[in-house]
C-alpha cells in the first residue's frame, strides 16, 4: 500500500531528500570523512552526493542513489495501481529513470493522469521520439519524455505500434506534442489520429519514404544536384562515387559479459558491428 | 482586495486570485462528487479523495492566504487552484475511460526486450 503522504512529502520539498538528514548523521559520526559540507554550515539542507563520503567498492561503476530510486519506484507502482487497464509495467532503469510501459490504447489516459494528477504534475512534455526495431511484431516504440517541475522529476512513457496502426495524438493534453508527432510521422510513418495538422516537417516537399526507418538506406534513394543545362536542381537516383564501405569494429576480447546472449542473437540475425 | 493581498503571482499568464477559498472549495466539492461515482476500491479514487479532503480541510480551517499556501506546501494559491482544476478535469475524463478495470492487453512476448 503506497503511503501517498510519503510520496508527496518526499517530493514536495525542493532540493531536500529523505537521505539528506541520514547523510548528515553519517558525516558527523563517520571518522573517515572530514569534509565540511554547506548544509552543516548554513543549516539548510542541500542535496549532496552520498558517494563522496561512502567507501566505494566499485569506483568505476555509476553510483545509484536509493534516495532517487525509491520515490520513483513508489510512484511507478502507484501509477500502475491507478491505471491497471493500460499500464503493463512501470520500472526504474539502471540509470534511475522511471519508465512506464503502456498499451497503445492508453496514451491519452496515462498522459492525462501524469499531467493532471496532484501527485504527478508532469506538466512538461520534453520529447516524443520513436524507435524502430524491425524484428518485432510492433516495430515502432513511441517514447514520451515528461518532466515534473513541481517535483523535479522525469518520467518516460513507452507504447508500441506497427506501420499501419495509428496512435491517438496527445495534442489535446500537451500542446508541445504537435511538432513532435509531426516529426515521428515524417521520419517513421506512425500515424496520429485527431492531430490538428499532421504533415511532413523535416523532409522535402514530395519526398517519399520515412527516413529513420531501419530499412531506409543511409544515403537515401535520390540525390539532388544543380544542373547547369536545365538551370535548376534536379532529382536523380543516388550514385555514389565510392562503394559503400562497412567496417567491422569487433575485438577479439569479450567486452560485455552480461550481454553474451545478445551478442549471439545479433550475429544470428546477421546484425552489424558490435561496439 | 488586491491591496490587502499580493499584487502579482510572478508567473506569466497566472492572475492573482482574490477569493481562492471560494474557488478551491467549489473545485474540491465538484471533484469529490465526481470521485463518488467511481468504484470504491479504485486506487485513484481512494488516493485522490485523500488528497482533496486534506486540502479542503486546510482551506476550510485556514482563512489567511499565505499561511494556507505554506500549509498546503505546493506553490502559490493560484497554482493550487490550477492543480485543482486539472484534477477535476482528470476525474471527469476518468469516468469515461474507467482505467481501474483490468489490463486490456499484454504486449507480445518480446516487445519490450532490450537488448534483443
Amino acid at each position: 500500500m503506497i503511503n501517498l503522504k510519503h510520496i508527496l512529502k518526499l517530493r514536495s520539498l525542493p532540493g531536500a531528500t529523505s537521505c539528506t538528514s541520514a547523510f548528515l548523521k553519517e558525516t558527523l559520526t563517520a571518522p573517515a570523512c572530514s569534509r565540511i559540507n554547506a548544509s552543516m554550515i548554513s543549516g539548510f539542507p542541500t542535496p549532496m552526493r552520498r558517494e563522496l563520503c561512502t567507501e566505494k567498492k566499485m569506483p568505476t561503476v555509476r553510483y545509484s542513489d536509493p534516495a532517487i530510486r525509491e520515490p520513483l519506484k513508489a510512484f511507478g507502482k502507484y501509477a500502475g495501481e491507478c491505471l491497471p487497464k493500460y499500464i503493463q509495467s512501470a520500472d526504474v532503469t539502471i540509470f534511475d529513470e522511471l519508465e512506464i510501459l503502456i498499451h497503445p490504447e492508453g496514451v491519452l489516459p496515462v498522459l492525462s493522469f501524469l499531467k493532471d494528477h496532484h501527485a504527478g504534475q508532469f506538466v512538461n512534455l520534453s520529447d516524443i521520439c520513436c524507435v524502430d526495431v524491425p524484428s518485432r511484431q510492433f516495430r515502432f516504440e513511441v517514447v514520451y519524455n515528461l518532466l515534473s517541475l513541481r517535483y523535479n522529476c522525469r518520467a518516460r512513457v513507452k507504447t508500441y505500434t506497427d506501420e499501419l496502426t495509428p496512435l491517438e495524438s496527445c495534442c489535446s493534453v500537451f500542446q508541445a506534442a504537435n511538432w513532435y508527432e509531426r516529426e515521428v510521422w515524417d521520419m517513421f510513418g506512425v500515424y496520429f489520429t485527431n492531430h490538428p495538422d499532421l504533415r511532413r516537417i523535416l523532409t522535402d516537399y514530395g519526398f517519399q519514404g520515412h527516413p529513420f526507418r531501419k530499412d531506409f538506406p543511409l544515403v537515401g534513394y535520390n540525390e539532388y544536384r544543380y544542373d547547369d543545362e536545365q538551370k535548376r536542381v534536379v532529382i536523380e537516383p543516388v550514385e555514389l562515387a565510392q562503394d559503400f564501405r562497412k567496417f567491422e569494429y569487433s575485438t577479439p576480447w569479450e567486452v560485455f559479459p552480461n550481454y553474451r546472449d545478445a551478442d549471439k542473437n545479433m550475429r544470428k540475425e546477421g546484425g552489424g558491428d558490435e561496439k | 482586495s488586491k491591496a490587502a493581498g499580493k499584487l502579482t503571482t510572478g508567473l506569466t499568464g497566472l492572475a492573482v486570485n482574490s477569493t481562492p477559498h471560494i474557488s478551491l472549495t467549489a473545485l474540491y466539492d465538484r471533484t469529490l462528487k465526481l470521485l463518488a461515482r467511481m468504484p470504491a476500491d479504485a486506487k485513484y479514487r481512494q488516493s485522490t479523495e485523500a488528497i482533496v479532503k486534506e486540502r479542503l480541510a486546510a482551506v476550510n480551517s485556514e482563512p489567511d492566504i499565505s499561511r494556507l499556501e505554506k500549509r498546503i506546501n505546493c506553490g502559490q494559491i493560484e497554482e493550487v487552484v490550477q492543480q485543482a482544476e486539472r484534477e477535476l478535469q482528470l476525474a471527469r475524463s476518468f469516468l469515461s475511460w474507467k482505467p481501474w478495470e483490468p489490463l486490456i492487453g499484454q504486449a507480445p512476448p518480446n516487445q519490450w526486450k532490450w537488448p534483443l
